[in-house]
């Protein structure tokens, strides 16, 4: 890498400087690579995975279909469906909102922008990991057996889970705040609960709501999975009309739900799009 | 403080006055501060000037409490300051600001006085006392910015937005403003105005200025003395007049070498 090569115009030639430790990343690479490939071989193995059953059983879902179109579009089966509906977003609204003050206190305690001592930090964390770790399908099973079957035991599986989850989401919004106004109004000499108040929660507003929204969005549509462990709602109307072969109705339910599903997430995604403007 | 009493050419009650002892500073093993000497009197704008890793951004962040020093003292008029504890009669402004975008001007300005509320008054700004809104207004006043009180903070320019952030010091009623590279971020109208008014709040409300400039033309027209430091000791402390250029190249004379420039 000397004089030679300097035969062109312009600024010449210079032979590119080796990149360090580049064998060492490529050794990496493979055996990166080769463990991904045996892991879905495994996951193929124990899932029983097969195009051929599939293929052989398009008979059985044609019959199912057929059973099925055109769906039971009678009086009864709407207006039964429209109630499930309502109790299905019913269960998601209250499920969210009645997480709120908890995600919020979890957030707080649980980001490394507003919780000054390691502990509490640490404890938070734990706290909703669990709450994300535990599924609202099992928070549910428990809260049946203590409700009895019903919408409610729903509101309070969503409750537990969201918690958790929109606890985590919040927190990591406030990290991701600009830490200069922190450390500004430190210098004046504001407290914690201060700067929490006047620095992190209104810069993490837009975030929260956005993301506030988007846990509805989902949470609806976990309002209906717990609807098929008897939670209430069109999945407790869709379990029943399976139980009782009326796939007509259940097709019904479907549609409808389908087109809640929908709404929900545009109009949801309207709004969150509007925010991310602003 | 001035902002809030209807004259302001009122004496003080004593004397602001910041001076700095010996102080030390590491960083694992690197000497950051190593016996810095200084003093900030009231009415004085004192510029710091240095090169890159000198410990001028360090030193002014061990007396606002940002960082904790190893050695050495501070005393705010009179008062020693604790390490690593801010104190409220010292206040700071940012190079880059540091206001709440989102917030209303007139908000970002009574956070000034957070560290002396009790959180029944300070737990959301709809709490705040009415005087301290007042007080915040003449603060904004102050810096020529009172009709823009309402506008979200975010709206307004740099140069606007630095005298929002100075306004917040008011309302923290500092007797001694330090202001980490306060124009460098601006563009040269912003800058001067800013300038102006640190000087001007040294001349008339006797507050004790500390800036950290990279522009030695500024401090030369707006500072009353100049300090240079070099690798965390005090190189000289001259009057502004004085200053002359062979000081300056000497003491940016590291920074040249790192950049590959000839001097």
């Amino acid at each position: 890498m000397t004089t030679t090569g300097i035969t062109t115009g312009g600024a010449g030639r210079l032979p590119v400087p080796p990149r360090p430790r580049r064998i060492a990343a490529v050794g990496s690479a493979v055996v990166l690579i080769v463990l991904m490939v045996v892991a879905h071989a495994v996951a193929w193995r124990e899932t029983e995975f097969s195009v051929g059953a599939l293929a052989d059983g398009w008979r059985g879902m044609v019959e199912f279909l057929g059973e099925a179109i055109p769906p039971d579009l009678s009086d009864t089966t709407l207006e039964r469906g429209l109630g499930a509906c309502v109790v299905t977003l019913a269960i998601g609204l209250l499920g969210t909102t009645f997480s709120i003050p908890f995600s919020l206190v979890l957030a707080l305690l649980g980001s490394r922008t507003t919780s000054r001592s390691p502990v509490v930090y640490q404890a938070a964390r734990f706290v909703m990991s669990f709450f994300r770790a535990v599924p609202d399908i099992v928070f549910a099973l428990i809260f049946v057996t203590a409700v009895g079957l019903g919408p409610f035991a729903g509101v309070l599986a969503l409750i537990c889970h969201n918690t958790g989850v929109m606890g985590k989401l919040w927190s990591e919004a406030m990290e991701e705040i600009d830490e200069g106004p922190v450390e500004a109004l430190r210098t004046a000499g504001a407290s914690s609960v201060q700067i929490a108040s006047h620095v992190v929660l209104p810069s993490a507003a837009p975030q929260f709501v956005g993301l506030l929204l988007y846990r509805f969005d989902v949470n609806v549509r976990s309002s209906l999975v717990l609807g098929l462990v008897g939670a209430g709602g069109i999945g407790f109307l869709i379990n029943k009309s399976i139980q009782l072969f009326r796939f007509d109705e259940m097709m019904t339910y479907i549609v409808m739900i389908l087109a809640l599903i929908v709404a929900v997430d545009v109009l949801s995604g309207k709004i969150r799009h509007r925010l991310s403007d602003a | 403080m001035p902002a809030q009493t209807n004259s302001p050419t009122a004496p003080e009650v004593g004397t602001a006055t910041l001076s700095v002892r010996g102080l030390t500073k590491r960083y694992g093993d690197r000497t950051v501060l190593d016996g810095l000497d200084f003093d900030v009197g009231a009415g004085e704008v004192v510029s710091v000037l240095g090169a890159n890793g000198s410990g001028k951004s360090t030193a002014l962040r061990c007396v606002v409490g940002l960082v904790r020093p190893e050695g050495g003292s501070i005393t705010v008029a009179g008062r020693t300051v604790t390490p690593g504890v801010p104190l409220s009669e010292v206040a700071m402004v940012f190079q880059r600001i540091h206001l709440v975008p989102r917030r209303s001007v007139l908000d970002n300005v009574c956070a000034g006085a957070l560290g002396r509320l009790p959180l029944a008054q300070s737990w959301a700004t709809w709490a705040f006392p009415q005087d301290l809104r007042e007080e915040a207004m003449a603060c904004l006043d102050r810096v020529g910015l009172a009709d823009r009180a309402h506008d979200r903070a975010g709206r307004l320019s740099g140069g606007q937005q630095q005298r929002v952030a100075i306004a917040r010091a008011l309302c923290q009623r500092a007797r001694v403003l330090l202001a980490d590279e306060p124009v460098s971020a601006l563009d040269p109208a912003a800058a001067e105005s800013v300038m102006r008014l640190l000087h001007s709040l040294a001349t008339e409300d006797r507050i004790a200025v500390a800036a950290v400039l990279h522009q030695p033309d500024l401090a030369r027209r707006y500072s009353d003395r100049v300090v240079g430091l070099a690798e965390g000791r005090l190189e000289f402390a001259l009057p502004a007049e004085e200053l002359g250029d062979h000081r300056i190249d000497e003491l940016y004379a590291a920074d040249y070498r790192a950049e590959g420039a000839a001097l």
